[in-house]
């Protein structure tokens, strides 16, 4: 099938996100950039965008009011996105435990999206950010609810899935694959296959 | 050898709020919200250049004032080209999101204890301040050879 027809099918069939009343979070040290993404959310009918510039506002936020989802930079001062990402997760009695989680990170190395990923986050996107990278990375944590783990080592989402494509193939690109996972045979994943993932998701950016 | 104690897991379906609400009925299909959301960024682009400009202001002055005995220098210059890379690879400059990157790796080398060479870093302020001129805003790296090259040698160097 040509690209343009496959392109207008999927755009037919593809989940529509309504963000509308969702308080989203979004931490990031740069206004500039803050505000661009504040934009992003604007036009994807998002009303109700906070904005913070470091973790210890996020804490103040979280403990304040209710939060829908979480966007933070990775290295958002003074804790690091990871770090109160882990805080986020770890604190047994907080009520957005289990909020989703979106790392923005420059860095996208192996190293990074292994560590973004055992300290809990739900996804990353790989900054620059484009609409279309941002729009497929929520749209993919709003309709694939993942199952949450629970150990003495880790608590977030559950690190064994695996990527077909974003909603109704949306977001599929050319280099993106199938990934076949580790067998659940137990809560850890094989190191190998989580890579392959994450590597997966991030080089189907735009 | 002693074995290694089994990991007791709990695992349940958790779905948020988020999740909930996001896929209610009335929402904005993906050509729509990202077309909406490129005509929102364009909205916020003339700030850009005011941003821009006093981010590298900032920049020449840490550089300026840079002491080979204190390093906190080379952290807030960091922070300041990482986030013109970010917002400007974000609005489609390519060119100067490719300068502030390269500038970030000769930084990074210097945090990590590498030879801090000021002259590569003046390097990368002359590259920021020609890629900001209108001329050059909007071309892309393979457009520019010689400036590329030239900025991938001095990182290979350091």
């Amino acid at each position: 099938m040509p690209n343009s027809a496959r392109s207008q099918r999927s755009a037919a069939t593809s989940p529509k996100m309504n963000l509308r009343d969702l308080v989203i979070l979004v931490a990031d040290a740069s206004s500039y950039m803050s505000m661009l993404i504040h934009s992003m959310l604007r036009g994807f009918g998002a009303n109700k965008v906070c904005e913070v510039r470091s973790s210890i506002q996020v804490l103040q936020v979280l403990s304040a009011q209710r939060v829908d989802i979480l966007l933070c930079d990775a290295r958002l001062p003074s804790l690091g996105g990871l770090k109160l990402t882990r805080a986020i997760r770890g604190k047994v009695d907080n009520e957005h435990r289990t909020i989703p989680i979106v790392i923005m990170s420059t860095d996208s190395s192996e190293m990074m999206i292994k560590q973004a990923r055992d300290a809990g986050a739900n996804m990353v996107i790989a900054k620059p950010l484009s609409p279309a990278s941002l729009y497929d990375r929520l749209s993919w944590v709003a309709f694939h609810p993942r199952k949450f783990v629970d150990t003495a080592t880790y608590f977030g989402p559950d690190r064994r899935f695996k990527i077909e494509g974003y909603p109704n193939g949306i977001g599929r690109r050319k280099g993106d694959k199938l990934i076949e996972v580790a067998e659940e045979s137990g809560p850890a994943l094989a190191q190998g296959d989580i890579d392959s993932l994450f590597s997966s998701v991030r080089t189907g950016l735009d | 050898m002693a074995k290694t104690p089994k990991l007791e897991a709990r695992i349940f379906l958790m779905e948020t709020r988020f999740q909930k609400m996001a896929r209610r009925e009335g929402g904005v299909a993906r050509n729509d919200a990202i077309e909406r959301a490129a005509v929102e960024i364009e909205k916020a682009e003339p700030g850009f250049y005011e941003w821009l400009d006093d981010g590298l202001r900032k920049l020449k002055r840490l550089i300026a004032e840079a002491r080979p005995a204190d390093s906190s220098w080379v952290e807030a210059a960091n922070t300041h080209s990482r986030q013109l890379c970010e917002t400007a690879g974000t609005l489609g400059f390519q060119l100067l999101s490719f300068i502030a990157n390269s500038l970030c790796d000769v930084l990074d080398s210097i945090e990590s204890g590498g030879n801090c060479n000021m002259e590569s870093i003046a390097c990368h302020i002359d590259a920021l301040n020609l890629a900001r001129q209108k001329s050059y805003r909007r071309l892309t790296p393979e457009q520019v050879p010689e400036l590329t090259e030239g900025l991938r040698r001095i990182v290979e160097r350091i």
